[in-house]
């Protein structure tokens, strides 16, 4: 149904006086009653897990066959108990409950040992499902119409429906409050108990499409952005609220900052769950969402990665061999869980890995909910080396990865490791490195101007064309162009570093091999780096090719070598010039170019 | 271009051609045709290419510093090919530089000219350039180059030449054959089952047939190292021998020979 089409019947029914909380016209945006509001939830002082123990616990889905819920207590490291469900949604954790759809019916378990407490009939299609500490709501549709319903979360007792013929959205719910979005511009807020609606913001210039609530907080937005519920969330605007957007890099581009809450797929755990920003914030009365420790991380299959509000890279981190499935942001620290079982909590400010536990399960994880907020394992399982991680996600052969690397290589040649270069030179040395791969490392290496690297590329220079061995040059235009791009005046080359280098240049000058692109970078460095040395060799290359049928007429090594000799030049060099544009055998384009750069005398 | 700015360019190039200091057109002694002179710096390529090889008929040193004149100024692959073939005709150390030069060519048709002047020198230069030409990705110029290490008896070449021997590359057997000494040859027999069958036979056998090689025990060696080969080329290889060698005076290595290519052949 058309959003268009859902307001018209909405307008409809309202003229008909039906009483449906979920209604167009409604208190909305009110200041006072949103304030209101949130004094009546029942929050705690600090972040902490919803389940009665306090205790952080994790409740994964494991596929392959049967699907098995396995309930695993995060500060003890053991698995509290194991049991086959049919689980269809994801897994809502209330204080001593957790509800999931299995198969048809909404089913609750104890959550201390899993047995089935109740189980009721969906009633219609699964939209979305949650739970507070007492109770589970249940959002679902049929036919053009909506129901959000509470249950009891001990007996299963329905407790309330309320119905809309307005979409509604997968809810959220904590402290005794249940939020609903309604028809993409609505944040409906109901009291948990009584399902009355205590309130409802409008979003004026953005849709409201995903919901992410911890123990103490609710985050309302889409995938452009997030507000902060708060006070000032009643102006409904971004730049009155309290409202926040991270720089996620291009590369990373399926990430978003929670499940669309209109989309019924993304209720199941999904491959969607593995592209998600994991941040934190602090409350605030004015300004823009003020995110903690000024930075956020992104969770991406395999990879976390942690940035700085300038969206810039401040540290990564690859989860051996498999992808995480599922994270969550505790307030101190980001935890995922593998397929492999594995769970990993990492320092949001450096990505060192805090703890490291195991479900020891062989059963492939699916998904996961997190009943961890507040929770900091303090202990030290290693620093995090952000460097090695790059480089191994650089050299990763998973294809499906590719932009992943294209990150890691740029955020790799940003970092001051003397490592760098070598390592980049590594990537284009890779023969199943995917070639936009080495086209951006070969971007990079030529702006990173790293005098520490001209060795490093010197020694990629040794590669040469020698049947016997079955060796060729490697990657040599790109290192020609990376050693060009060192010949800045600032920058300062250690001189014996210099003699090497343009003795390796030279061999590739002079060898038969080198074709015409190659030359064009291997002439560019000798010249840029050489600071005239250079220029005995390159008159001799000159002279041997000006009148070449072949090399001679190549427009781009006429540019090369002309412009290599003109700049700078000496009387010697003028001369070397003037005698071949003078020369009869000299192609005419190399003739004009010459009477060009350096004038017709 | 006067001489007299080309002096200091005769120094930075480094190109230790003394001719290079002068120009093509300057003070030639008058036993140069200066007609060949202008003729070798036109862009007339044929006319240019006979006159490299007028200058290098001639015995006047000035004719053959013209030709290292022009060869050290540029010359097309046309007419470089004929010059450095005519510099080979009076071959003197200061070629090297020259010729070296253009065994790294692009052309390999200039290559190949300049490797197999280059076996005319017996300079370790000439022996590196011809050596690393050995390592070329292209099969004539790695010819010319073994040719040219067989001629130069540059021993220095043995280990690419067994390598390539090893890629079945005939080239390096008939160059291994030019360079073999008892040792060598023993060397080679080693080879069986390391290099392809018939490069072997060949090797050996082109041994065999050197009349200079000996003492004739080292030929027995090599007649027994050649009937372990399987190959029919073995067979030729030695009826090869057989037809280059005369039956008298009586030679073990000949009756070898032939005792094998009979119990091979059935008594033929």
């Amino acid at each position: 149904m058309s959003r268009l089409a859902a307001l018209l019947a909405l307008a409809v029914l309202g003229a008909c006086g039906h009483a449906s909380v979920f209604r167009l016209s409604s208190d909305e945006n009110n200041a006072f009653a949103l304030t209101e509001t949130l004094k009546q939830r029942q929050l705690p002082a600090q972040p902490t897990p919803v389940n009665r123990s306090g205790q952080p616990r994790v409740f994964a889905l494991t596929g392959g066959g049967e699907k098995t819920i396995v309930a695993y207590d995060l500060a003890a490291g053991n698995v509290l108990w194991k049991t086959d469900a049919d689980v269809r949604s994801r897994i809502a954790v209330g204080g001593d409950f957790i509800v999931a759809v299995e198969g048809k019916q909404l089913v609750g378990r104890d959550q201390e040992r899993g047995a089935p407490r109740w189980k009721v009939d969906l009633g219609g299609d699964l939209v979305g499902l949650a739970a507070d500490r007492d109770r589970a709501y249940l959002v679902t549709k049929g036919g053009n119409t909506w129901w959000l319903a509470a249950f009891d979360g001990g007996s299963g007792t329905r407790l309330w429906r309320e119905d809309a013929s307005g979409q509604l959205g997968a809810p959220a719910a904590h402290g005794g409050v249940v939020y609903v979005p309604f028809l993409s511009q609505w944040l409906s807020i109901l009291d948990g108990k009584s399902g009355k609606q205590l309130t409802r913001v409008r979003g004026l210039d953005e849709q409201i499409s995903t919901l992410r609530v911890t123990s103490d907080v609710a985050y309302y937005g889409s995938r452009q952005g997030v507000f902060r519920l708060d006070e000032r969330s009643a102006t409904g605007k971004r730049d009155q609220a309290t409202y926040g957007q991270v720089k996620v890099p291009p590369q990373l581009e399926r990430t978003t900052y929670s499940p669309d809450a209109y989309d019924a797929i993304q209720q199941g755990y999904t491959a969607a769950d593995r592209a998600r920003v994991l941040w934190t914030s602090m409350a605030t009365a004015a300004g823009p969402m003020k995110l903690l420790g000024d930075g956020f991380a992104v969770h991406y299959f395999r990879f976390v990665f942690g940035f700085g509000l300038d969206g810039q890279m401040r540290w990564a981190y690859s989860q051996p061999r498999v992808e995480l499935v599922a994270s969550e942001h505790t307030g101190n620290v980001i935890v995922g869980i593998s397929t492999s079982g594995e769970i990993v909590a990492l320092d949001p400010a450096t990505g060192g890995v805090r703890a490291r536990k195991s479900l020891g399960i062989n059963q492939q994880v699916v998904g996961a909910t997190f009943d961890v907020d507040g929770w900091s394992p303090s202990g030290e399982q290693g620093a995090n080396e952000t460097v090695a991680t790059l480089v191994s996600i650089a050299r990763d052969h998973d294809a499906r990865f590719d932009r992943v690397k294209e990150l890691a290589v740029i955020a790799l040649a940003k970092q001051a490791d003397p490592r760098v270069t070598g390592e980049l030179l590594a990537v284009l040395s890779d023969d199943r490195a995917p070639q936009r791969l080495k086209d951006t490392v070969v971007d990079l290496l030529t702006a990173r101007r790293d005098p520490a690297g001209l060795p490093v590329l010197t020694a990629q220079l040794a590669a040469k064309m020698d049947y016997i061995a079955g060796t060729e040059p490697d990657a040599l235009a790109p290192v020609a162009k990376a050693m060009a791009g060192l010949g800045a005046p600032e920058l300062v080359l250690d001189g014996k570093h210099v003699t090497a280098a343009l003795a390796a240049l030279q061999f590739h000058l002079d060898a038969p091999t080198t074709t015409s692109p190659e030359l064009t970078w291997v002439i560019a460095a000798m010249a840029a780096i050489g600071h005239g040395a250079e220029r005995p060799a390159l008159i001799s290359h000159f002279l041997l090719y000006h009148a070449d049928d072949d090399l001679g007429s190549d427009a781009g090594w006429q540019k090369a070598i002309v412009t290599a000799l003109a700049t700078g030049a000496t009387p010697a060099d003028r001369a070397v010039l003037g005698y071949v544009a003078a020369d009869p055998r000299s192609k005419p384009g190399l003739v004009a170019l010459i009477r060009d750069t350096i004038g017709a005398d | 271009m006067t001489r007299g700015m080309l002096r200091p360019l005769a120094l930075l190039v480094a190109l230790s051609a003394p001719a290079l200091a002068k120009g093509p057109k300057t003070g030639k002694p008058p036993e140069v045709s200066a007609a060949d002179v202008a003729a070798l710096a036109s862009n007339e390529l044929e006319a240019a290419a006979k006159a490299a090889e007028a200058l290098g008929a001639s015995p006047s040193p000035a004719a053959h510093e013209a030709l290292l004149d022009a060869l050290a100024l540029g010359l097309p692959p046309a007419v470089a090919v004929p010059a450095m073939t005519a510099l080979g005709l009076h071959p003197a150390p200061a070629d090297v530089v020259a010729l070296r030069r253009y065994a790294g060519h692009h052309t390999p048709g200039v290559r190949i000219a300049a490797l197999t002047t280059l076996a005319l020198y017996p300079d370790p230069v000439a022996q590196q350039a011809i050596i690393a030409g050995l390592r070329d990705p292209v099969g004539m110029v790695r010819t010319a180059a073994a040719g040219a290490a067989g001629r130069g008896r540059i021993k220095g070449a043995i280990e690419p030449l067994l390598a390539l021997l090893a890629k079945g590359e005939d080239s390096s057997a008939r160059a291994l054959a030019q360079l073999a000494d008892p040792d060598l040859a023993r060397k080679l027999a080693d080879q069986l089952g390391k290099v392809p069958d018939p490069s072997l036979a060949l090797a050996l056998g082109a041994i065999l047939r050197r009349t200079d090689f000996g003492p004739d025990e080292a030929r027995v060696e090599i007649v027994r190292a050649i009937a372990k080969i399987q190959d029919p080329s073995a067979v030729t290889a030695l009826t090869d021998y057989l037809d280059a060698t005369p039956k008298t005076p009586p030679r073990p290595s000949r009756g070898e020979a032939q005792l094998v290519v009979d119990a091979r052949l059935g008594g033929k």
